[in-house]
């Protein structure tokens, strides 16, 4: 069972599209006037997609952003034009280590962004081989640097302090973004108080029934309505829902305002993940804003492998109970003991579903690996935290 | 240009705030305006801190006038300083905004553009983090009321003139008589905005004149609690002078006894208010210590109990009796509107069209319908709301995005303008947008992912159905 990924524009729609018969399903992303709108989820029939009319099939399916969307360009509403002179001077900083296969079509997508004078930034992470230096010299825009210190949040503190940009615009190795990405996420610094933008991303391609399950999970995927994210509605210990390090560009200055990413967070330490959601968590604690601006689009490979997969997960909720170890008692924040609390309530409702094999409930396995994520967080926060100092 | 420039008489009203007095006035003098086309009047209300010795030895490049008054409010302090004003148009800047270069330049082109309006500039609070509950919340109130004034087609309301960086013509000002003094300290902007709506006069917003807003150094949690309290009082003042607009004031809220709480608050406010503000002055001390715990909770629903006692306890010093504030309230509702609503418009014909019709006839509100061949479709109402501007052709298409959109694309889908189809096909699409419809319009936060859910969900039984 596989999905097909779809890139469609309204305004150039083809008459039909078939010769889908590996697939069950499409998940399509709909462009209005070449904008990226909303999507659709549709069955694929004997190959084919949308039944007699594609079209129809397509508008039966599409989700109220794009609706939103087409009522507003019913009524003479054009998207507005960004100009590149208006914008920050940025760095795309791609953080990575020992992944040339995913690095190669990331910095092919970098290379087709618009030529607005940006730096691009390959930081190579503690490296086994020199297979990524090898392959960073084959393009002479992009420039190289090496972070021996493991640790995905090291490799980013390091881009913030390598790059020459106003902002600095982070990339996964394992994503590609689209063209008018950058362009994009830059717009939104216009509100000095903007510290932080992040974007959209999709899911590059859903041929393993484990990417399957981490896209309807909906983990890198926002919706399709831009929101600005502020202390004065949003609890910075939810900062995690504006958006995703894969897809995300903050202030340099970010490491002045409130400091730079926590190093026993995040890939390559003990706590796996969590270092972008921590970073807003304290953006918006110091009264900044993120935005989370859904047309800065980019293309996210999933993990393949349900092990993967099932360590994603599970370090998701790791990450989770570290952050919520370090808020309380580093930094004496009872509010962390509500969202525990809260994390169980819901969580336990979650494996009552999936024991009971309820439709469109999570595999009990899942579950399972997010308790004991949690029940590990604290203690894996901790011995990540000690490891840090002492390196 | 200085033939063509209007004289801009600047009044300022100031208590007590020299330092910050004199950034407003060092920011005067850096205007791209000329200065013999301006002149500052300082109302000085009841100052005992340096700011009359600040203000005698102040070299501004235009003339400035002080005007001593004893303390009174700001809004006599305006309408002293609107007296002794010589230039045609008044604009009127509060002591604690930083007008950029741009404000009086951009306060005179928009009277220019378009004389007998009022304008009004954003005061923006200063862009810079900010820490603690309290002033992250009041900075958002304001950036987000003057993001909702900047907004392509706001409908304006008495509740959009603030008063704090604003300018119409003296005459205007004068033949309404100015700020009514009664209101004291709170909302008398809101009331004079009030006279003139219902008078017609337009307004206009100007992103350009533009001021930074030092709110953060001006304000704090107690003197905001003491300020709902006089926003209490000037409501009930607002409702006896306007019974009409009642029903867009918090107080109209008000239901006798309906809950436990409810009932304890009408009880403290009304019959011991010194018990009532012991116990708020009390529960007030919890709030920095919620803060320091991280209980932003808890220190929201403490602080709207707070916000709402205080809001209550003006109310109550106001009306004297709740038997009055009952009468109030009665005046009020009689006089809500219900009229019937004569105005009717065919969206068939064109939104230009649409567009036309509410600029020409200016209605209070209109039935919106679409009539194409036998399709007759109720699309919704444009409501009346006591207090508001008229209808214009601007405000349509925003109100249509926003409000009344699963109607409007219902209709569009039936008459075939969505996607030209047989008719038995057009259920198909009405049937999606009745469907998205529980989600449409903007993000809420705690909702992110559930639109999708229900896609995927969709999916799913599509996929059983076939099988």
């Amino acid at each position: 069972m596989a999905i097909a990924v779809l890139d469609l524009d309204m305004d150039r729609l083809p008459p039909f599209i078939a010769g889908l018969e590996r697939y069950t399903a499409a998940l399509i992303l709909l462009r209005l006037h070449g904008v990226p709108v909303g999507q659709a989820l549709l069955p694929v029939v004997a190959g084919r997609l949308g039944g007699d009319d594609l079209r129809l099939g397509l508008l039966e399916a599409a989700d109220s952003a794009f609706w939103e969307a087409w009522l507003r360009s019913y009524l003479g509403e054009r998207p507005a034009p960004i100009d590149p002179a208006q914008l920050p001077r940025a760095t795309v900083a791609v953080c990575t280590r020992d992944r040339t296969e995913d690095l190669a079509r990331c910095l092919a997508a970098l290379m087709a962004l618009p030529d607005d004078g940006q730096e691009v930034l390959v930081v190579d992470n503690a490296p086994a081989t020199t297979a990524t230096r090898d392959l960073v010299a084959r393009y002479p825009r992009v420039r190289y640097v090496r972070e021996d210190r493991p640790g995905l949040n090291n490799a980013r503190n390091r881009a913030l302090r390598e790059a020459s940009g106003a902002v600095v615009a982070f990339t996964d190795d394992d994503a590609a973004p689209d063209p008018l990405w950058l362009r994009t996420l830059l717009r939104n610094f216009d509100d000095p108080l903007v510290m932080c933008a992040t974007g959209l991303t999709m899911a590059l391609e859903l041929e393993t029934s484990a990417q399957i399950t981490f896209q309807r999970y909906g983990a890198l995927t926002r919706g399709f309505k831009r929101i600005v994210f502020d202390n004065a509605w949003h609890d910075p210990l939810l900062g995690w829902q504006a958006g995703a390090g894969a897809n995300m560009a903050l202030r340099r200055v970010v490491t002045d305002c409130v400091g730079p990413f926590d190093p026993a967070l995040d890939a390559g330490t003990p706590t796996r993940a969590g270092g972008d959601g921590d970073m807003f968590r304290r953006i918006l604690h110091a009264g900044y804003r993120i935005v989370y601006d859904p047309q800065a689009l980019s293309w996210h490979r999933h993990r393949r492998s349900w092990e993967a997969l099932r360590a994603q997960l599970f370090g998701y909720e790791v990450a989770g109970f570290g952050i919520l170890t370090r808020t309380l008692f580093f930094e004496g924040d009872l509010n962390a003991i509500r969202h525990a609390k809260q994390w169980l309530g819901r969580e336990w409702y979650q494996l009552h579903q999936a024991l009971r094999r309820r439709p469109g409930s999570t595999p009990a396995s899942i579950v399972l690996d997010r308790f004991r994520g949690a029940a590990l967080g604290p203690v894996l926060y901790l011995k990540s935290y000690w490891q840090t100092r002492k390196g | 240009m200085s033939d063509l420039a209007p004289m801009i008489s600047i009044v300022i009203p100031t208590h007590n705030r020299c330092g910050s007095l004199q950034r407003t006035l060092d920011a005067l003098q850096a205007q791209r305006y000329p200065a013999e086309r301006m002149e500052i009047i300082v109302v000085a209300d009841g100052c005992r801190d340096d700011t009359l010795p600040m203000l005698r030895s102040y070299h501004a490049a235009c003339p400035l006038q002080i005007v001593e008054s004893g303390g009174n409010s700001a809004a006599s302090a305006r309408n002293r300083g609107a007296a002794s004003a010589c230039g045609p148009i008044v604009l009127f800047l509060d002591d604690d905004v930083e007008p950029r270069p741009t404000l009086v330049a951009a306060h005179a082109q928009a009277h220019g553009a378009r004389p007998g309006q009022v304008v009004l500039g954003p005061s923006l609070p200063l862009p810079i983090g900010r820490r603690g509950y309290f002033h992250q919340r009041t900075r958002f109130w304001w950036d987000e009321k003057f993001r909702e004034l900047g907004a392509p087609g706001h409908r304006f309301t008495y509740q959009d003139l603030l008063s704090g960086n604003l300018s119409l013509d003296r005459a205007t000002f004068t033949r309404f008589g100015g700020f009514d003094t009664a209101l004291g300290t709170a909302r008398e902007d809101y009331e004079f905005g009030l006279r003139l709506i219902k008078a017609g006069i337009p307004f206009h917003y100007v992103p350009e004149a533009l001021a930074d807003h030092h709110e953060h150094e001006t304000g704090n949690l107690d003197s905001s609690l003491r300020r709902v309290r006089h926003e209490g009082r000037s409501d009930v003042l607002i409702g006896q002078r306007h019974p009409e607009v009642v029903c867009t004031l918090a107080l109209s809220f008000w239901r006798p006894g309906a809950r436990r709480r409810q009932r304890l608050l009408q009880w403290l406010v009304f019959h011991a208010p010194d018990l009532g503000d012991r116990l708020a002055a009390g529960l007030g001390r919890q709030l920095p210590l919620l803060e320091r715990a991280g209980l932003r909770e808890q220190w929201g629903r403490l602080h709207n109990q707070l916000r709402l006692y205080w809001y209550w306890r003006g109310v109550a010093e106001e009306a004297g009796t709740p038997a009055r504030l009952i009468a109030l309230l009665r005046e009020g509702a009689a006089r809500a509107p219900r009229g019937p609503i004569t105005c009717a418009i065919n969206l068939a014909a064109g939104v230009e069209v649409a567009e036309h019709r509410l600029d020409t006839e200016r209605p209070a509100a209109a039935h919106l319908w679409y009539i194409s061949g036998t399709l007759r479709r109720h699309i919704g109402v444009l409501p009346e709301q006591p207090g508001a501007e008229p209808w214009r052709g601007a405000h349509l298409r925003p109100y249509l995005a926003r409000h009344l959109a699963p109607p409007f694309l219902k209709a569009l889908a039936e008459a075939g303008a969505i996607h030209p189809a047989p008719p038995e096909w057009q259920q198909r699409l009405t049937g999606a947008i009745e469907r998205m419809e529980r989600w449409y319009g903007p993000a809420r936060a705690h909702e992110l992912w559930w639109e999708q859910y229900s896609q995927w969900a969709r999916l799913d039984a599509e996929q059983i159905a076939e099988v």
